[in-house]
């Protein structure tokens, strides 16, 4: 009898203790998938990214994990528990891609291919700069700069400004490589999504890439607020540099036209 | 001696000990001078310039007004001075990349260190490391509650206010707010704390005691990024530095609505108020002056040629 009544109280102690416990587990967990090349620089963007959302998701109960899957298998592989992928794959994957997983945000890390964009594809989040961007970046810095010979990047290690300093510093801490445009992009698509998932609590893949296209407004640590065009791509500055020196930033001061990151780039779909 | 006199001296002399007699004094760090400005609080002169070491950037007044506290982030120090004499009487290792911290009542000092995700506890009489939290990236704001009870650390990058609870320095609410969340600061009641978020160009208001926000406003078109915040003396109105808008936007403390903005230098960021709730201080960046405004017409009375990027003000009055 004793030994009962001893046994209901260790049971309810631990009940006691137990019950809080799950109430405290991962509320949420979200998973990305990576196609692409485990040496892809992108791919150590992406890790970073996710050492971010872990480290904001220990204070929000939510976990964050990332799949590599090699472009081979991507007819066959079972993409049903991802919120987003990402990827860095040629063209014509990408097309098949966006076709076969229609309700899932795509992220092209690494093509710049104009008609990707005026394609408009409904699924597909551009954040790597497009030519076109890149060309009306180093157009608009020649205005100012006739003989200058600069190339556009969306980053470059040694931009400072606006924390870029910060992301700089702890990605080179936790990569042991400096952070450039592939790293950058994987990085931002990450980021992207968790700032979501800690925000709007979403945690399935319609409703991120209906939020992205729509409602975002990202921190890419490149000083302004950050979002996606009818056709795909993000809307971004662009750094000019000249023998690995940041010469300038795109859109260029007093050349560029207001809204100031329109003057980037294509704005329409081609019907 | 007169015997009465006795307690008026013995008063007399530990008033002296316990409250230093404010300078009137304002001090700005000048981030990319490496100095500390000296701004005469009558005149509103510069009347010295004190080389202070690399990179100052956050600085902050012990409560009884006896010691300036300055974060040197590039040689991961707090350097102390004296407001009286100017001199640097001592510093201390404050953990990687010190940029902002505020002073508790109690004497001790919260510290975000940017590159190491956490907020540090300082005792700035000894030096000593009281405790470590840890916190989301790029931790950057902080302001404690004038009862001492709370202390907000805002992370930019985790987009997020951490709330911590003073007497055991663990967190007890972590508040998300808009992108970039870069600075804070209570009603004296400590119910209300105002936050900046500069990415999304956001004020909000919120309820410490829940945890809710209770109002978001806007500080302006999309170049106003805000950092600095401050309140007037009766709380009525809270007053943003809009960053590269190039003004201090004054708000309806209730509706978060402009009440009008202040046209100052490029790239304000550092705001403070005098005790008498006259005179606001903004640190205009790039222009290199420190603008001066009145609060009862909002408008600047003078603008004072200061260091190289001045970036933290404080006043000793």
């Amino acid at each position: 009898m004793l030994n009962k009544r001893i046994l209901i109280i260790k049971l309810s102690f631990i009940a006691i203790l137990i019950v809080p416990n799950l109430a405290w587990t991962k509320d949420i967990e979200v998973h990305f998938a990576f196609v692409g090349q485990k040496d892809d620089a992108a791919l150590l963007g992406a890790h970073q990214g996710l050492i971010e959302a872990n480290l904001q998701g220990r204070f929000l109960n939510q976990k964050y994990e990332l799949e590599l899957i090699n472009f081979k298998n991507i007819l066959t592989h079972d993409f049903s528990k991802y919120i987003a992928v990402l990827t860095v794959v040629d063209i014509d994957t990408y097309y098949k891609l966006v076709d076969i997983l229609p309700n899932i945000a795509i992220f092209n890390l690494s093509i710049k291919n104009n008609l990707l964009r005026t394609a408009c594809i409904k699924n597909a989040l551009h954040i790597i700069p497009s030519n076109a961007m890149e060309l009306d970046a180093t157009n608009q810095w020649k205005k100012k700069s006739p003989h200058s010979s600069a190339k556009a990047q969306a980053w470059h290690p040694d931009f400072v400004k606006f924390a870029a300093r910060d992301l700089n510093k702890r990605y080179k801490k936790h990569q042991q490589v400096s952070m450039n445009d592939s790293s950058w992009a994987g990085w931002a698509a990450v980021k992207m999504t968790s700032d979501t998932v800690a925000r709007t609590k979403i945690d399935n893949s319609t409703e991120m890439l209906h939020y992205l296209k729509t409602e975002l407004t990202f921190d890419g640590q490149k000083g302004s607020v950050m979002n996606f065009r009818e056709t795909g791509q993000l809307r971004q500055p662009i750094l000019l540099i000249e023998k690995n020196k940041i010469v300038a930033e795109a859109p260029v001061r007093g050349v560029a036209k207001v809204p100031a990151l329109d003057s980037l780039g294509l704005l329409s779909c081609k019907k | 001696m007169k015997l009465y006199l006795v307690p008026l001296i013995f008063f007399a002399f530990f008033y002296n000990q316990v409250n230093a007699c404010p300078t009137g004094r304002i001090f700005i760090t000048n981030e990319r001078g490496d100095t500390v400005s000296v701004i005469n609080g009558d005149s509103l002169v510069v009347e010295a310039t004190i080389d202070v070491g690399d990179r100052p950037r956050g600085i902050g007044i012990s409560p009884d007004g006896s010691e300036i506290y300055i974060a040197v982030s590039e040689e991961n120090k707090i350097k102390v001075m004296d407001p009286v004499s100017l001199k640097i009487i001592r510093e201390f290792n404050a953990g990687s990349d010190p940029e902002t911290f505020a002073v508790h009542p109690n004497g001790n000092i919260y510290i975000s260190n940017e590159d190491d995700a956490k907020a540090s506890v300082f005792d700035p009489k000894t030096g000593e490391q009281l405790a470590e939290i840890s916190v989301g990236l790029e931790p950057e704001g902080v302001a404690i509650s004038a009862d001492g009870k709370r202390v907000i650390v805002t992370s930019e990058s985790t987009n997020m206010l951490h709330v911590i609870r003073a007497s055991d320095n663990t967190i007890e609410k972590n508040i998300l707010v808009g992108a970039r969340p870069r600075a804070a600061t209570f009603t004296k009641s400590g119910d209300i704390a105002y936050a900046t978020a500069e990415i999304s160009g956001e004020v909000v208001k919120i309820d410490m005691n829940t945890g809710e926000i209770l109002k978001r406003g806007s500080s302006g078109d999309n170049k106003s990024k805000p950092k600095d915040v401050v309140l007037n003396k009766d709380e009525s109105v809270v007053y943003v530095a809009a960053g590269r808008a190039n003004k201090v936007v004054a708000m309806d403390a209730q509706t978060l609505e402009i009440i009008t903005s202040i046209p100052v230098g490029k790239r304000v960021w550092g705001l403070a108020i005098s005790k008498n709730g006259e005179l606001l201080f903004s640190t205009d960046g790039v222009s290199g002056t420190v603008s001066v405004i009145k609060t009862s017409t909002n408008e600047v009375i003078k603008t004072i040629k200061v260091g190289e990027f001045p970036w933290g003000v404080i006043i000793n009055d």
